[in-house]
């Protein structure tokens, strides 16, 4: 049986709702193929302010409205497989004497706006009966109509899929061809989130913005080239990895070039005699994938200013950075070599934005100098917490724009911007950093695992090698990794130069209800005395 | 019943909150309307409202209300199935996913030999998962909970953080050729931690349910404030192997890693710890301590879950382990019809009960010579998928056992270990009791057991 629209809004009880709820965006576009109209649309402005409109009258002191369309589209080209899948939401936030007020859902249309600016503030108002709580929202420049986006060169989404699919699949058929008992395996995702922000401030600001990543994996199907069970089979490469940019970042790739550097990488490793670890404290240089999850897991999760104030207790956990007043300007957190920049307007990144999902446009700032801890990441209402230190150092209040959220469905909160480590002076990278070790352990693709206050550290995985007078000799069998945080940053020795920079993706989970965050950290190889190598899956 | 749940009172009054059978029956029989090229068409639907609210630092930081309808349709055409994601239910929004998912199959390749999915009609549980009370507890009732949980922390001086939860949800699964089941939910979950504010001690307590009122706040108040109390200034010790006694929440940290493992796909597939070799399963062998059974009865009136999945199977009663024998491993429909040639899957919610014993926790500590009592873990990790080898740390409260006392409570371990090998080191067993489990609800017992490997101690408190 086939329904009408008219018999559908009869049938449900809701009818109402629905009848409501033309898409009137996309109804201009309704043979549309992949996209609704873009967010500049003067209707969404519309919707915006009559949502801010909402939350003043019900007697918000601050309210803001954030409206995302996103969408994903994960490609297979093997199985010949394209999924797209696409959010729509709309989320209202008011202050109320010093209380936070959230509401959100899914359909954008006028009647809704209001109700979810109205209940922003009910909530707030809710939580203000309580003990009293103070807010103080550090200021920002008023942006009345900026519109943003992340520059590509060519949409993913604009691509047909057959293309998409072509132009892998041919990369997989040269793999195969080129060697026998070689496997293939491609896959891509594009994202492309377009965000609109008001605020009773009177900003209102548009982005899109866009990420496109994939990856390529390298099989040896036939386990007869390598000497035993003990050695892997199967590679991926790095250069698919997900990056702030579009289309062109998978055609760029020497995609087919990799291949036969893949096998060459795989076919070293089995060069390689195996050696059972030798639990002890070694000199380790670390390439620079692993020094940036390390960063990543160390003070990146540390700095994050509502952690370190407790106000994550409850769910991921604390920092071992728990007296940020005090610490701040003087905390040793690790060698003076150690200097960490955030920055979300790094090209490229995935956390890189003109504008936070506050408004407030991000500038880059220090959160390590030199070794010294000089600030936490911030919104416009952490930074206050933080007023006293920049008073006594003639800096302003001011918010770095980490205030950030997946989705309007989701609350804004502190997320993680883009950081990096500054590489050293000297033009060198990882094969120099190893070549003067007399007896040590080189450390690739680390995993790790912290605990809730991100200050000890273990491995769960990576590639280890023994090295002996400047050469990898042996790969190390169940090694692992053992540290405390501020320790091991202590222990840096030796900073790969500029050139050796390197970036890549990192997700966090955080808050409750639990959502990722993703953003990208850079940084260069490094080398470390005294490190702890252990054998994680031994038990006690 | 059959395909879905019974009417909840409140949906009839305020029905805005989540879409109803109707909306959903409605929404996915216009979509399967707008197909075209015959096949078959799946809709599935979870719709859901969720009340909030957390706190930190005795505050509270933030309350919201939260809407959505998460829409996955799915054409199948000669064994060939794509499909795609929504959370818009207008007509144009619909049309559009409905095209999508159709250009996608167009790329995929038929394979007329795979299995046809027959339309099925089963009769699908009844069991309880929805409280008015839960669905009922509007944002002031939740700050005035709040409140209550917050005072007792500071007034003794401490600092706590929390969270309360309260969603009611619609599930839909709307097929062509077949009828529409729908099932409406409630669920609730508090947590908290409560720290001293040098950042000398903490603890935690949280449960979760369907039904708000099975859920004693002042109690969990009550026992994170003790707990934190009695865990300030803890001493190092060395890591090794303990006697543990781990409270119901510790076990659930691991034992849930068990459950999920119960595939028999991937068991016969040979790489997963019920694998005895290629080809074969450890169905029927011993696998843990002979006094342990493992199953999930939905109708259990604190282990209800939504009685069918997404793809349409009905859960039913299981046992996965009888006395420490695997007698079961879950299944898709698409193995049974393959393999075992019936039409019916058995699905794996993670929803489970784990039998205990009658051992008190006090007990437990008096007959202790040398051991550690354990409040819960925290950010594990499987190690080797293989033996379920986890690693993760202690959290909330640990303490020496030392001749039958707590003797001090003793800084975070990191531990190594798997659940198996614990299940069959098994000492003594308490009584099952409900968890905190906001995802699938769990029935675990305290217990008692020897040789817990722990691999490093840790700052972290």
């Amino acid at each position: 049986m086939k329904f009408s629209r008219r018999n559908f809004l009869r049938a449900g009880a809701g009818a109402a709702v629905l009848a409501a709820t033309p898409r009137w965006l996309a109804a201009a576009a309704p043979s549309r193929q992949s996209m609704v109209p873009a967010n500049s649309d003067p209707d969404v402005r519309t919707l915006a302010f009559r949502a801010i409109e909402a939350a003043r009258s019900a007697g918000a002191a601050y309210a803001d409205v954030r409206l995302t369309h996103t969408y994903v589209r994960s490609i297979e080209p093997y199985n010949r497989r394209a999924e797209d899948s696409e959010e729509m939401s709309v989320g209202a936030r008011a202050l109320v004497d010093g209380y936070w007020g959230f509401a959100s859902g899914s359909y954008w249309t006028p009647d809704e706006v209001v109700r979810l600016g109205r209940e922003a503030v009910a909530q707030a108002k809710t939580n203000a009966l309580g003990a009293t709580r103070v807010v103080e929202l550090a200021r920002v420049p008023v942006v009345s109509d900026g519109h943003w986006e992340t520059p590509v060169a060519i949409d993913p989404f604009e691509v047909p899929v057959d293309e998409v699919f072509d132009y892998l699949n041919a990369v997989g058929i040269y793999g195969r061809a080129l060697r026998s008992g070689i496997g293939v395996t491609l896959g891509c995702m594009f994202y492309r989130q377009e965000k609109t922000f008001a605020s009773t401030g009177g900003t209102f600001v548009t982005q899109v913005l866009r990420r496109t990543g994939g990856g390529l994996q390298l099989d040896y199907r036939g386990n007869t080239l390598r000497p035993d069970e003990r050695y892997p089979t199967s590679i991926i490469s790095p250069l698919l990895k997900l990056v702030g940019r579009g289309w062109e970042s998978i055609r760029e790739a020497p995609l087919r070039e990799e291949i036969p550097a893949l096998v060459a990488r795989l076919e070293e490793e089995w060069r390689l005699p195996t050696r059972p670890v030798e639990v002890g404290r070694y000199d380790v240089v670390f390439d620079a994938r692993s020094v940036g999850t390390i960063l990543d897991a160390t003070i990146g999760s540390a700095t994050e200013l509502d952690r370190a104030m407790g106000y994550e207790a409850n769910a991921g956990g604390t920092s071992y950075l728990n007296d940020p007043l005090a610490m701040i300007g003087s905390e040793e957190m690790g060698s003076p070599l150690l200097t960490v920049v955030a920055d979300r307007s790094t090209p490229g990144a995935l956390a890189t934005a003109k504008w936070d999902d506050e408004g407030v446009e991000p500038e880059p700032f220090t959160l390590v100098k030199d070794g010294v801890l000089t600030d936490f990441q911030t919104t416009r209402e952490s930074a206050g917490w933080l007023e006293e230190y920049y008073a006594r150092h003639g800096l302003p209040v001011r918010s770095h724009g980490c205030a950030a959220a997946p989705s309007a469905l989701h609350s804004t909160m502190q997320h993680p911007p883009n950081m990096a480590l500054a590489p050293g002076g000297r033009q060198i990278g990882l094969a120099e950093l190893t070549a003067d070790i007399e007896k040590g352990v080189l450390v690739t693709e680390l995993d790790l695992d912290m605990d809730f206050q991100h200050s000890s550290g273990w491995s769960v995985g990576g590639n280890f090698y023994r090295i002996e007078k400047g050469k990898k000799v042996a790969r190390l069998q169940g090694a692992g990794l053992l540290f405390r945080a501020p320790t091991l940053w202590k222990s840096l020795a030796a900073l790969g130069g500029p050139r050796s920079l390197e970036w890549w993706p990192a997700t966090a989970r955080k808050g409750e209800p639990p959502r990722r965050w993703t953003y990208s950290v850079g940084a260069v190889p490094a080398r470390f005395g005294n490190i702890t190598i252990i054998d994680p899956t031994r038990r006690a | 019943m059959r395909g879905g749940g019974s009417g909840p009172r409140r949906l009839l009054d305020d029905a805005r909150r989540f879409l109803s059978r109707e909306e959903c029956e409605a929404l996915g029989r216009r979509a399967i309307g707008c197909a075209t090229e015959g096949g078959n068409t799946r809709i599935g639907i979870d719709t859901w409202w969720s009340g909030e609210l957390r706190w930190g630092r005795n505050r509270v930081t933030l309350g919201s209300d939260r809407r959505n309808n998460e829409i996955r349709i799915t054409r199948d055409i000669k064994g060939a199935g794509a499909s795609v994601a929504t959370n818009q239910i207008d007509d144009v929004s619909i049309r559009s996913a409905i095209r999508a998912a159709e250009r996608a199959l167009g790329y995929r390749p038929t394979s007329p030999e795979e299995v046809v999915d027959p339309p099925m009609s089963f009769d699908y549980l009844s069991p309880a998962i929805w409280s008015d009370q839960t669905f009922d507890l509007a944002a002031p009732a939740r700050a005035a909970a709040a409140r209550a949980l917050i005072e007792p922390a500071e007034a003794a001086g401490m600092l706590s953080a929390g969270y309360i939860e309260v969603r009611g949800s619609g599930r839909a699964v709307v097929r062509s050729h077949t009828p529409t089941l729908y099932a409406s939910y409630t669920q609730a979950q508090c947590s908290m931690t409560v720290r001293d504010p040098r950042g000398t001690g903490s603890g935690w307590a949280g449960l979760s349910s369907y039904d708000w009122g099975r859920i004693d706040a002042t109690a969990l108040a009550r026992r994170a404030l003790q707990k934190c109390l009695a865990s300030r200034n803890p001493s190092a010790i060395e890591p090794g192997r303990y006697t543990v006694i781990l409270e119901p929440q510790a076990v659930h940290d691991l034992v849930q890693y068990v459950v999920r493992a119960l595939d028999r796909q991937s068991a016969e597939g040979g790489s997963d710890p019920f694998a005895r070799e290629r080809g074969y399963s450890k169905l029927g062998l011993h696998v843990i301590d002979p006094r342990i059974n493992i199953g999930h009865d939905p109708m259990h009136p604190d282990l209800g879950v939504v009685p069918f999945t997404l793809t349409g199977e009905p859960v039913r009663p299981v046992t996965w382990i009888e006395h420490g024998r695997l007698t079961m491993l879950a299944y898709d429909r698409t193995y049974a019809l393959k393999e075992l040639h019936e039409n019916l899957g058995y699905p794996n919610t993670s929803a489970y009960r784990m039998s205990g014993g009658v051992t008190s926790i006090d007990d437990m500590i008096r007959t202790t010579r040398r051991g550690l009592l354990v409040t819960r873990f925290s950010d594990i990790r499987i190690v080797d998928p293989t033996s379920i080898l986890l690693s993760g740390v202690t959290r909330d409260g640990l303490w020496l056992i030392e001749n039958g006392k707590i003797s001090r409570p003793v800084k975070n371990l990191r531990f190594t270990e798997s659940p198996l090998f614990m299940l069959d080191s098994v000492e003594q067993l308490g009584h099952p009791e409900r968890v905190f489990s906001p995802d699938a609800p769990a029935i675990v017992p305290p217990l008692k057991a020897r040789d817990f490997s722990f691999t490093a101690t840790i700052d972290a408190i």
